[in-house]
């Protein structure tokens, strides 16, 4: 017999109190780590869609804006590039030293040019990267997989008065209409959209680019870096992080996070509460018991022991239970929070049950304190 | 010589709310080591009052307590308790077992705290049991046990440390008679190997058997007989 075994005895003997005690400790450290696993996989699963949704770098030519006027006339502005970009930049920025944090780097080249009569803006963008580069788009018919074919924008659709399956024409060539492109918002409504290659044929711009789109992997976002890698393998280009688009992933995962601190939080508080009252109203209720531990020569030193002791199995048992059942919740809900690929992420669960072992301590304070304090006689006046 | 235990001019006042009660009133006692007395005296007279400050358990009013040379006035909370542990045997009139554990376990209790390998304090508590006549009981709870038997594992526990006093607060107040003369077989088996004996009991049946008898009365020592003279010609 030493302390260790009368703590758990006594925590046997009285199984429903014990039981009570941990169930704070059980639920509070339950809700952490499926909250704390949750949030870490979904910081991924967001982190990984928002890295899908577009880019979060713009490359363009170097430019200055001329302003045209004559006296009191004003022309408008014109802007003068000191150098144009070109296919064979796209190697130059899949060089860069973090180029394994690039997820695409997508050219695109704007030319007017007519469709069937009409002028309109050509947009070419690698038919390859398009299911990457432009992920939002709803294409009603098809994308387009190889030259002389178009998606036609809804504007430029009802202009032209063509859906898939259609021909544009554009000079002495002729285009397969793939698919319309749903309304987005945004002026690709009104652009007819083809291969690069033949929007280069048609503006007589080989290899020309008007600017790269570059979508970086954004998990602990060095995009200021990137930035400045390419814009040293680029020198006549302008390279700038699209800062909204940097800033709104990390806050959409900040705000994740913090929920499930916050919640956690609370619960973890409420759990603390519990241990407090449950051992409080042990030791109340374990007086005379304490009394005969004074009697027969426990020192204060003893009785604090004991009641950590038995705070501790009570909050180990019910911290490791809890942080199991927490992670086989947050496995089973990780499809309904939209994480494709949920698994098991140790280290909640070892935080929680460092958590739970010290809440339970750390409640088990002041009433092992207020046991060891009982002078004997008080404790033992029923005896 | 200095007396085993020395109480001199003790009083515990009781009070609550602006009204107070002397439990003891001035007392003053010598006990030499060896000796069996017995307390007595009506419900109230401080009786019980009188072992918990001999025992260390309260600190009285005013007046001072010594035992085998130490003042427990002295002594901090753990000194007190280290004191208790190392000198004094307690035996309640309720017995105070702990439910949840064997007759072994509970004797095994104030062994808890030291640095004793479980075995050597398993045979300790078993010599124990046996030496009080509960060979062959000591997995059995306190519920599955007759009040004798408890008192006598109670007793065990007190002696677990081999302590030089005992102080029995009516030990056989919750038995029948027979049983009652079996625990104090014991106490007398005890007094005779050395022990110091005081015990508080209503019971005069119980005075044959000590070397010395007082009785207290609204907190003060109305009669105090070492030859136990008034009581053995009752």
């Amino acid at each position: 017999m030493n302390i260790r075994k009368l703590a758990w005895k006594n925590l046997l003997r009285r199984k429903t109190r014990a039981v009570f005690t941990g169930l704070g400790i059980f639920l509070g450290i339950g809700t952490f780590v499926a909250l704390a696993s949750l949030t870490a996989q979904m910081e991924g699963a967001v982190r990984d869609k928002l890295d899908k949704f577009g880019a979060n770098i713009l490359v363009t030519p170097r430019a200055e804006q001329l302003s045209l006027g004559f006296g009191d006339i004003s022309l408008g502005g014109a802007q003068v590039a000191h150098a144009k970009l070109t296919m064979e930049d796209r190697k130059a920025i899949e060089s860069i030293a973090l180029k394994d944090r690039l997820r695409i780097v997508a050219p695109y080249l704007l030319a007017a040019a007519d469709a069937s009569g009409k002028d309109f803006v050509w947009m070419g963008v690698s038919a390859a990267d398009i299911g990457q580069a432009r992920p939002w788009w709803k294409i009603s018919g098809s994308t387009i997989r190889e030259r002389e074919e178009v998606i036609l924008g809804s504007e430029a659709a009802a202009a032209l008065d063509k859906g898939p399956g259609g021909t544009v024409t554009s000079g002495n060539r002729k285009f397969r209409v793939a698919g319309v492109l749903a309304p987005t918002g945004e002026k690709e409504d009104a652009m007819v959209i083809a291969d690069i290659r033949d929007v280069q044929a048609l503006g007589k711009n080989p290899k020309g680019v008007t600017f790269f789109e570059v979508a970086a992997l954004c998990k602990d976002c060095p995009v200021e870096d990137i930035v400045a890698q390419i814009g040293g393998a680029l020198p006549g280009a302008k390279v700038s992080a699209i800062r909204q688009v940097v800033e709104s992933r990390k806050a959409a995962v900040d705000q994740f996070r913090k929920l499930g601190l916050g919640v956690s939080a609370i619960v973890l508080a409420i759990a603390g509460l519990m241990v407090f009252v449950t051992v409080m109203g042990s030791v109340q209720e374990r007086t005379r018991e304490i009394g005969v531990l004074r009697a027969v020569g426990f020192r204060r030193r003893a009785i604090l022991s004991l009641l950590f002791w038995e705070s501790g199995w009570v909050s180990l048992v019910s911290s490791v239970s809890g942080a199991a059942v927490g992670l086989i919740a947050a496995m089973l809900a990780s499809p309904l929070f939209g994480i494709e690929r949920g698994g098991i992420a140790p280290s909640p669960a070892l935080i929680g049950v460092a958590i739970g072992m010290t809440l339970g301590l750390l409640g088990a304070i002041p009433p092992a304190r207020k046991a060891a304090a009982l002078s004997p006689t008080e404790a033992i006046r029923s005896l | 010589m200095d007396p085993f235990i020395h109480l001199e001019n003790v009083s515990m006042i009781y009070g609550n709310n602006g009204t107070s009660a002397a439990a003891l009133d001035g007392v003053s006692l010598s006990i030499d080591a060896g000796e069996y007395v017995v307390i007595t005296g009506e419900s109230g007279a401080g009786k019980s009052t009188l072992l918990t400050i001999l025992g260390g358990l309260q600190v009285p009013s005013s007046g001072a307590v010594s035992m085998r040379g130490v003042d427990l006035s002295m002594l901090s909370a753990d000194g007190l308790a280290d004191f208790r542990r190392e000198t004094i045997g307690f035996i309640f009139q309720a017995y105070h077992l702990l439910p949840y554990l064997s007759a072994r376990e509970n004797v095994m209790v104030p062994m808890s705290p030291l640095r004793m390998s479980g075995r050597a304090k398993a045979d300790r508590a078993d010599a124990l049991l046996s030496s009080v006549g509960l060979p062959g009981k000591e997995d059995r709870l306190p519920s599955e046990l007759s009040g004798g038997e408890c008192q006598r594992v109670a007793i065990a526990r007190a002696l677990v440390h081999d302590p030089p006093v005992l102080l029995a607060d009516e030990p056989t107040g919750n038995l029948d008679s027979t049983t009652g003369e079996q625990i104090l077989d014991l106490f007398s088996g005890l007094h005779k190997s050395g022990k110091t004996v005081l015990m508080v009991t209503h019971n005069r049946a119980n005075l044959f058997r000590a070397s010395r008898a007082i009785r207290l009365r609204d907190g003060r020592v109305a009669e105090d007989d070492p030859f136990l003279a008034p009581y053995q010609a009752l």
